[in-house]
């Protein structure tokens, strides 16, 4: 019973973990970087990043799937949104949340991601956690990190001067731990505020911004910070390096989501709309209203069906019969 | 209810982990479950869900039903309203903060 509980259940993770750092790392090693190098350890924990955001990605296509969908049910999620305009209450707020819900589970779209994204995220990261404190104490690891290596990664330093496996707070003076701990706070404070901003300013309609859980999302996104100091504190160097990347990989995401895909009615959106109303004339090309569906690109064929409100319904039934 | 004062403090000492459970939701909900906005496919979201169920049914069953909601809460999944089963008749209050005590009428 050494491992206990948490050990227990962290075991399969962290053996995976190691695997995918290892495979990295022998990759590297193999395209001609030094093998206890810090910059080949640090790339490896990329690649860890790498592999398993790119896992998720089909997760995240079916997001983006399920926003294009949206944009059938935005009538009927307009008609929700009107119906609780202006009220604030509680209640209301409530009542209009489960409205909605219904609606999507009604036509059996979701644009939201489900909490397994988050659920796979947070093990790893205490995986990623447990494998480099091991490391750099020197204890035994789970699985293909031979002591060597793990010996290796635990002394693998940043820049050559920062261990990966000490923290702020295990730093013992070492300067350079410090700084670039505080850099990377504010780093991950920078990114993760800007994709949050990206998402609250610009992709979200106006009926949600006037909303109180939109203004107190506002004043969580100032405490952000705070939180990140707190985990630059008792993070080690290589778990933060990991979050960091994560959050940038993160922050292309989203703007490349906003940018195409944004949600009806929000600033992106019309953004979009006149950015694709300029190309057309830069190209010369008609106005989509009075174009056919079958010759323009992709998306443009729902802007089609926006602009006719009175055959809505009607162009929804016939798309529908069309098996698209 | 009984008023027997042994009897209350025990059942108060009982009620120490659920209330433990409950403030570290509170902290996940407002500290960690803001830096990914919205992601829960349901109604009430995977940590309200939670919350209310230790609330009404203490840790085991209620860990055990989070459990079972977070397994169901998947990209594939239909999502929509999902409400914790109801508990009738809880001997218990809640606070304005969410904690669970002891009735004071009982």
């Amino acid at each position: 019973m050494e491992l206990g509980f948490f050990g227990t259940l962290l075991w399969p993770i962290k053996w995976v973990i190691e695997a995918i750092l290892v495979g990295f790392h022998s990759l590297l090693t193999l395209a001609g970087l030094e093998s206890a190098a810090g910059v080949t350890w640090v790339l490896s924990i990329v690649g860890l990043v790498i592999v398993i955001r790119a896992l998720l990605i089909p997760v995240f296509v079916r997001q983006i799937k399920s926003q294009r969908k949206m944009l059938e049910i935005s009538p009927e999620l307009k008609k929700i949104q009107d119906k609780y305009r202006g009220k604030k209450d509680q209640f209301s707020r409530e009542a209009m949340s489960r409205e909605t819900m219904n609606l999507y589970k009604k036509h059996g779209t979701n644009p939201l991601s489900s909490c397994f994204p988050l659920l796979l995220q947070m093990p790893i990261f205490f995986g990623l956690f447990s494998v480099l404190n091991d490391a750099y104490a020197g204890r035994d690891s789970v699985g293909l990190l031979t002591p060597e290596l793990s010996a290796e990664f635990g002394s693998a330093s940043l820049f050559g001067v920062a261990p990966l496996g000490l923290t702020m707070a295990t730093s013992d003076g070492n300067v350079a731990v410090i700084i670039i701990a505080i850099v990377l706070v504010i780093l991950m404070t920078g990114s993760q505020f800007l994709t949050q901003l990206q998402i609250m300013a610009k992709n979200q309609s106006p009926e949600m911004k006037n909303s109180p859980m939109y203004r107190q999302q506002k004043i969580l996104l100032y405490l952000l910070p705070l939180v990140f100091v707190f985990s630059g504190a008792f993070f080690p160097l290589g778990v933060m390096f990991y979050w960091f990347v994560s959050n940038i990989w993160t922050m292309v995401q989203q703007f490349i989501v906003i940018r195409n895909m944004p949600t009806p009615g929000s600033e992106a959106a019309l953004a979009r709309e006149a950015r694709l109303a300029k190309k057309r004339q830069k190209k010369g090309l008609p106005d989509p209203a009075d174009e056919a569906s079958g010759s323009v690109a992709v998306e443009e064929p729902i802007k089609t069906q926006r602009q006719q409100p009175v055959s809505k319904s009607r162009a929804k039934k016939q798309n529908k019969k069309g098996g698209r | 209810m009984t008023d027997q004062p042994l009897v209350r403090a025990f059942r108060l000492v009982a009620l120490v982990p659920r209330n433990i459970v409950v403030a570290l939701l509170h902290v996940y909900r407002a500290v960690i479950s803001p830096l990914y906005g919205d992601v829960c496919r349901y109604y009430p979201s995977c940590s309200a869900y939670g919350l209310t169920s230790v609330q009404q049914h203490g840790v085991v069953r209620g860990g055990w039903l989070t459990v079972r909601r977070l397994a169901r809460c998947h990209p594939w999944a239909a999502g929509g309203v999902d409400d914790p089963p109801a508990r009738e008749h809880s001997p218990y209050r809640l606070t304005r903060f969410g904690f669970i005590v002891l009735d004071r009428k009982a």
